[in-house]
């Protein structure tokens, strides 16, 4: 905005009286007092007006295509200089306008950083925290897998000779690997069974239960051994870590509505993380059974279990931390064509004594 | 017009009080800008990006209280102040808040 002083005359030959002026954006408004006293404010298009320096009154002469009857002077030249160049940016093509510019300048900048940013937080970030997440020791992995099984307080739910007959059943698998593998069937009323980093696996009986062959169980254990030998719930929480910690930095400072968005958006990534995790111990595991000639079946069967206990989800494999249970089973069959299957009497035998 | 903080114009007395007159401007800066001022924020450093807005805030604040003005027929304004407040949930929208009085010189 600018305003000056002028003097303004309303009609041909009328005398000239004081005014003021005010420029802004598109339009000039003149106000002045008229001759019984009341004030009287006028308003011009920028595109109406024309404005020249008159040389004799070294002031800037304007008038208006709409009312050619009116001038309005202004000492001085820069009222010239000011409208001129408010006009010359006024006719400019839309993308020559200074705003136009500034707002293609920011947007550029903002694609350029959202893209960086983009790449930072889906490539930078996991690559960062999955190889922060290897170089975690055995022992540590263990320490705190520990510690998570006694927070739970799993010990008390003990079934002991299940869990030593489990115990058995694995070491029957011979699968080699640096952890120290360790089964633990506690009792309860949940179809599941999880890994804990470092080696724990804990399976609750009403699973146990469910089983009906042993390349069921056999499939159980070692999807839940790819689980602790490919690091997964380690590399989980380093990913989610890594993730939280640069949205926390970035949209910590953006307002609650952001900040719940992104949050949101997080929990889908991690979720879509846990679904790949889960399909690598499918496929892990269900190679450890193809080299031991252990019937690839096995699995179909845990899942055919694993669909019963929850009946009518029909929840979006969107939302859900393991892949679609017919998914599962239907790569489960494509990955076993022309797999060899043998009887395993020491594993059947064992089987048999966990369901006596 | 003369738009001025100070309660006298030096050199042209006030003929007339006309009274006293006020103009707001609130602006939020759109997530852009909220993405590029969130960055400074994060790195440190000047954000002119918020420096923009805060300007356009006081223009149209000021712009408001001189077309007020004239349209009282006042010539200038005297003693303005200029209040600035952050407004909203998170304190992401910017009030401006020009007050001044009216005056023919």
């Amino acid at each position: 905005m600018k305003t000056w002083f002028g003097s303004y005359s309303a009609a041909f030959q009328a005398e000239p009286v004081e005014a003021t002026v005010l420029a802004v954006d598109d339009h000039i408004t003149i106000g002045y007092q008229r001759e019984d006293g009341t004030t009287q404010t006028v308003r011009w298009n920028l595109k109406d007006i024309t404005a020249v320096f008159d040389q004799s009154q070294q002031a800037t002469k304007i008038t208006s295509a709409g009312e050619k009857d009116c001038r309005l002077f202004i000492n001085g030249k820069e009222a010239t200089d000011f409208i001129l160049q408010m006009q010359a940016e006024q006719q400019k093509p839309w993308h020559k306008k200074d705003k136009t510019k500034e707002w293609s300048r920011n947007l550029l900048i903002f694609f350029a950083v959202a893209g960086i940013l983009i790449a930072t937080y889906f490539l930078l970030v996991p690559w960062l925290s999955e190889k922060l997440a290897s170089n975690v020791s055995i022992k540590t992995e263990e320490g705190f897998g520990n510690a998570v099984f006694d927070a739970l307080e799993l010990s008390q739910q003990r079934d002991r000779e299940a869990t030593i007959l489990l115990n058995d059943f694995f070491k029957e698998m011979k699968i080699p690997t640096d952890y120290d593998v360790r089964i633990t069937v506690v009792s309860g009323n949940v179809v599941n069974a999880f890994a804990l980093p470092g080696g724990n696996i804990i399976i609750y009986s009403a699973l146990l239960k469910e089983l009906k062959t042993f390349p069921e169980l056999a499939a159980l254990l070692s999807h839940e051994f790819i689980h602790i030998n490919n690091r997964h719930s380690t590399r989980s929480i380093f990913r989610q870590l890594g993730s939280r910690i640069f949205l926390s930095l970035l949209f910590g400072k953006f307002g609650n509505v952001t900040a719940i968005l992104a949050d949101q958006a997080d929990k889908f990534k991690s979720l879509k993380y846990s679904r790949r995790l889960e399909k690598e111990a499918d496929i892990g595991g269900l190679s450890l059974l193809k080299e031991r000639k252990i019937d690839h079946e096995g699995f179909v069967g845990l899942f055919q279990h694993l669909k019963a206990s929850v009946p009518g989800s029909s929840m979006p494999e969107f939302f859900e931390s393991h892949p679609d249970i017919d998914r599962r089973i239907e790569y489960i069959r494509e990955a076993s064509k022309n797999s060899r299957v043998e009887d395993n009497t020491e594993l059947r035998t064992i089987f048999e004594k966990i369901k006596k | 017009m003369i738009i001025t903080t100070t309660t006298m114009v030096e050199g042209r007395p006030v003929r007339e009080y006309l009274g006293v007159i006020n103009a707001q401007s609130i602006i939020g800066a759109n997530i852009f800008k909220d993405f590029l001022g969130g960055l400074r924020d994060v790195f440190g450093g000047r954000s002119k990006t918020y420096e923009r807005v805060i300007e356009q805030a006081k223009d149209d604040a000021l712009r408001e209280l001189a077309e007020k003005a004239q349209a009282m027929g006042a010539n200038a304004i005297i003693g303005v102040d200029l209040d600035f407040e952050t407004i909203g949930g998170s304190g992401s929208m910017l009030m401006v808040i020009a007050t001044g009085t009216a005056v023919k010189l």
